[in-house]
């Protein structure tokens, strides 16, 4: 058992991918959304869920704590909504190098303007987010942009 | 014998948390999964699942109707509704409609086994909000459960329902049609009875008819939103 990630990693390799490490911290307030994201996110070598929180007051402190590579930001939160959270993650010293990605049951073009201007590198469609979340995780940790729409494919650049 | 589970919901990514809270439980299995109230309603034909959970705000056919289509074709089906909001009105609808089990969204984690488990054993599971409405509506005829909330859709038919839904959702009447397999002339004449039977005069109203009574679910950007609410999935 203790050698499952050291065989994933091989296996990984075989196949001619570089295993890259990232550290996510998931942010919805519905804890079982965030179980569909871990569920889907864990699937992947080298990927990891270093921490969850349920608003965007408990986003910033585990930012903090936690030093994640990657923050899922859910938009419509309570106390903090997800677009403030964002803003403030910006102007946070420490967050070198640290990437927003929005998981929004808000499927508009307006609301993934307003997630880009207040500094997220990702917009993803909760609905699709089972299409999308892996490649635009793996786009956001490689500071490329990715944004998808329901009715659009993801586009990353 | 395991427990046999459908669950419908239109984010797979909320399937995909359900299934794994669900299936930690030993003699529980996940039988089948839907995206819709209608694909529901044909999977749970087919699979006859021990127990049905059921989004309320999902496409094509919302959560309640799916609950009345579904215990309308068998009334054993024990149904479990997953709401965003306990209001008043939805906790009256979900009961009208013979949900057994009433379940938050947000609360979904920590109370849906409890949920199953009840239903397994015969009992129902209801919120305390649920309950507490239940109890002083009892105690108290007058009392919100049964006064103030809009009008239930009483003169409207399973059928017409559904149509409501299809056309609340900006479908046409001929893509009504199709998705019915009804001709677009039938379509047409649900809509019209729908529109005399609710005294509605143009889309607009039909729109903000299926609003009103939870027959469809808009999405509110959260500036337009107190923050302090339940917020939506």
């Amino acid at each position: 058992m203790e050698n499952q990630p050291l065989r994933a990693y091989a296996r990984s390799f075989l196949r001619g991918q570089r295993v890259m490490s990232v550290r996510i911290l998931l942010v919805d307030d519905h804890p079982i959304v965030r179980q569909g994201l871990r569920t889907l996110l864990e699937g992947r070598s080298g990927w990891e869920v270093v921490g969850e929180a349920s608003d965007g007051v408990e986003a910033l402190e585990k930012v903090d704590t936690l030093q994640p590579d990657v923050v899922v930001l859910d938009v419509t939160m309570p106390r903090m909504n997800g677009l403030e959270a964002c803003r403030l993650i910006q102007q946070k010293p420490k967050t070198n190098g640290l990437e927003v990605l929005f998981v929004t049951q808000h499927d508009s073009p307006q609301m993934m303007r307003e997630a880009l201007d207040a500094g997220a590198r990702g917009y993803v469609v909760k609905s699709n987010a089972a299409r999308d979340l892996l490649e635009a995780v793996e786009a956001v940790s490689q500071h490329r942009v990715f944004t998808a729409l329901a009715r659009s494919p993801g586009a990353a650049c | 014998m395991k427990l046999r589970i459908l669950l419908a919901d239109d984010h797979e990514i909320v399937r995909r948390g359900l299934c794994a809270l669900l299936q930690k439980h030993e003699g529980w299995e996940v039988c089948g999964e839907a995206s819709d109230g209608r694909e529901a309603v044909e999977t749970a034909k087919q699979l006859k699942p021990d127990v049905v959970i059921v989004d309320i705000g999902m496409p094509y056919l919302n959560g309640l109707d799916t609950t009345r289509q579904l215990l309308q074709h068998d009334p054993h089906f024990k149904v479990i509704v997953l709401t965003i909001t306990d209001s008043d009105q939805v906790i009256r609808e979900a009961l009208d409609a013979g949900a057994r089990g009433f379940v938050l969204k947000s609360d979904a984690a920590r109370d849906l086994v409890s949920a199953v488990e009840a239903l397994q054993s015969k009992r129902m599971f209801f919120t305390p909000r649920v309950n507490d409405l239940v109890l002083a509506g009892f105690l108290d005829k007058g009392h919100a459960i049964s006064r103030n909330e809009p009008p239930n859709l009483p003169t409207l038919t399973v059928r017409e329902r559904e149509v409501t839904q299809l056309l609340a959702e900006g479908k046409s009447s001929k893509e009504v049609a199709t998705l019915l397999n009804l001709s677009t002339k039938t379509v047409e004449t649900h809509r019209s009875n729908i529109m005399r039977k609710l005294s509605l005069h143009s889309i607009r109203d039909l729109v903000v008819y299926a609003i009103k009574n939870n027959i469809i679910q808009i999405q509110m950007p959260p500036q337009l939103r107190n923050t302090t609410e339940v917020p939506m999935a």
